[in-house]
């Protein structure tokens, strides 16, 4: 295994995939909880 | 609590602390004691890292949170995933680099021994006090379960922990913590499982949300930028980027964690799925909160959820005048489970502006009850002589009060298990860094590393007993999981904004950022006395002052900048 992909989970290509796939589930979060405010309020 | 309570409790605590006694046989030399011989799996470092951060406090208060002031502490978290992407792409390939045992070695690589000192002396500063604070959570429980003094309960919760940190190393503190994560986890599932199961069979776990929601307690989100709000989303991530990239990024006890990895791709996946796994968990955790409070518009709540000090008023010539506001409390309750029966009914048919209308109403009967639950409190503190804040015994009450035997003993256990994983990574921290940068680098020099190990020892049993005369006075605090955070930010900005100039200002010199940082920390401290802003922008503010200070110094009084080797 190369070096720099020491670590990674099977199903991501690069640290910059998983970097965009934290990022990304932080919006979608976001997402989920302003749905979840609107919805019980 | 019953003997299957306390069996459950006691099994639970005894099998984690031989069972990190057993893990520490191997730890012999320094490397291994404080670091595990950078060896352990990613898997070890996420779980170690949440442990460390979800302490009792996060058991206790959070619940607690939600019930006072609803979910909007969750946005808090928002900024930790973007800080656990910069940590992976900077602070862990460079301390991995140097071969680091603790982060502040880094500085002196960088600037200077007099920033290094600086910045491990504001760690110190903070880690021991907040320490305190994180012994004084289970403490509590133990203190009203048992009837005891808080004098006494301090010293039995911050010395059950030091009986394993004291022989355990940085091994047996990572197994420890993938032991006590599993059992957390499942028994906050279980609590959240509980609620539900013990509302009104008529009441769905939706309904239940539509009821806590309707009182404001499912304001997860805001979106409103105010300055002086705690908690929306701009402050979390913004003001929260920052306080959980330095609180990672430069705190000793987290840092300590991630160095264990056997290699950069272990460390980073480890936060990475932190980063990942945070927010989820801590809006379950306040969920339950929600939960129980909708399950107390049903079943009357006590006044006051801790025990002790309304005991205490029965022997005063407050009593009757406690036992007035009692009494309008059941009546402001009965009153409100009426209209929460009539908001059901009005949302099975689904009846909008009969909604709308007992929102109105019931939110005006919340208002009530809060303002008869502060009535309450102001009196407690009168008659006892003791601040009467019950935020952090709204949970432990409904656990004792309404769940099985067995479960309580369990429950119980997962707090201070929790206490356990976070105090135990904060001795070792507090140990090292006195070790490694100040007792090793400045005083005794060039010992074995026998030696090394046995003065890590000694200090952390000396740092344990330091933490667990602060938990003596940490009853002075209102919310404990505010006040960590509020700790916490008073110099995490600082210690942040010197290791950015290390990183990404290679033209900036030692001396100009211990100047900078000094003049950052005054006025982080002034603007905090003065109220000039929430506590999460002071991790900002702080951050920026060190850096703009440190480029003004560095423009007018120019040093040569000192070159860096790593060992790789």
């Amino acid at each position: 295994m190369n070096k720099s992909e020491d670590g990674l989970p099977p199903f991501v290509s690069s640290w910059r995939q998983l970097y965009l796939i934290i990022i990304v589930s932080l919006v979608l979060l976001i997402a989920l909880f302003y749905w979840f405010t609107v919805t019980f309020q | 609590m019953n003997s299957l309570d306390w069996i459950v409790l006691f099994l639970t605590l005894l099998s984690i602390v031989g069972y990190g006694i057993y893990q520490s046989r191997r730890d012999r030399t320094i490397s291994s004691y404080l670091l595990a011989d950078r060896s352990l799996p990613w898997y070890h470092i996420t779980l170690s890292v949440m442990a460390t951060q979800a302490s009792a406090i996060t058991f206790l208060s959070a619940p607690g949170q939600a019930y006072t002031d609803g979910m909007r502490f969750v946005q808090f978290y928002f900024g930790l995933p973007l800080a656990m992407v910069v940590l992976c792409v900077t602070f862990i390939p460079k301390f991995h680099s140097f071969r680091l045992v603790t982060a502040y070695e880094f500085l002196e690589k960088r600037f200077d021994l007099r920033t290094r000192g600086l910045t491990s002396f504001l760690f110190l500063l903070q880690r021991g006090l907040s320490t305190g604070l994180s012994i004084y959570a289970p403490a509590l429980i133990l203190s009203s379960i048992l009837g005891w003094d808080i004098l006494y309960t301090n010293i039995l919760s911050g010395f059950a922990v030091l009986l394993y940190t004291v022989t355990g190393g940085a091994r047996a503190l990572s197994y420890t913590h993938l032991l006590q994560m599993g059992i957390v986890t499942l028994g906050m599932v279980i609590a959240g499982v509980m609620v539900v199961k013990l509302l009104p069979p008529q009441v769905s776990f939706t309904d239940a949300l539509h009821v806590a929601g309707k009182m404001g307690k499912t304001n997860v989100i805001d979106f409103t930028f105010d300055l002086n709000n705690r908690y929306n989303v701009w402050s979390g991530i913004i003001g929260g980027f920052f306080l959980q990239l330095s609180y990672f990024g430069t705190d000793q006890s987290q840092v300590g964690r991630y160095l264990t990895g056997s290699s950069v791709g272990q460390s980073r996946l480890g936060l990475a799925m932190n980063g990942l796994l945070k927010i989820p968990m801590q809006f379950l955790i306040l969920l339950v909160g929600a939960l129980v409070f909708a399950f107390y518009q049903y079943v009357t709540p006590p006044l006051h959820f801790d025990n002790v000090p309304v005991q205490k008023i029965q022997a005063t010539a407050y009593a009757e005048q406690y036992g007035a506001l009692e009494q309008k409390h059941l009546e402001l309750q009965q009153q409100k489970r009426e209209q929460v029966l009539q908001l059901n009914q009005a949302i099975e048919h689904k009846n909008v502006s009969e909604i709308d209308a007992l929102r109105t109403v019931l939110s005006e009967s919340e208002r009530e009850l809060q303002g008869l639950r502060k009535e309450a409190s102001a009196l407690l503190t009168e008659a006892t002589g003791t601040t009467a804040n019950d935020v952090n015994y709204i949970f432990l009450r409904f656990i004792t009060d309404y769940l099985p035997a067995g479960l309580v003993g369990l429950l119980i256990a997962v707090i201070l298990l929790a206490c356990m994983g976070s105090v135990a990574s904060a001795y070792q921290s507090l140990a090292s860094t006195s070790i490694v940068d100040f007792y090793q680098r400045i005083f005794v020099k060039d010992k074995t590393e026998v030696h090394y190990v046995k003065a890590s020892r000694l200090a952390t049993l000396l740092w344990g007993i330091f933490c667990m005369v602060v938990a003596q006075y940490a009853s002075k605090f209102g919310s404990m999981i505010e006040a960590v955070n509020v700790l916490g930010s008073l110099f995490y900005g600082v210690i942040l904004g010197i290791f950015l100039v290390a990183f990404y200002f290679k033209k900036i010199g030692g001396r100009a950022v211990f100047w900078g940082a000094v003049i950052g920390e005054i006025f982080v401290v002034y603007s905090y006395v003065q109220e000039l802003t929430a506590f999460l922008w002071l991790n900002l503010i702080g951050c920026v002052l060190v850096i703009f200070f440190a480029w003004i110094i560095e423009s007018l009084w120019p040093q040569k900048p000192k070159a860096l080797m790593s060992t790789e």
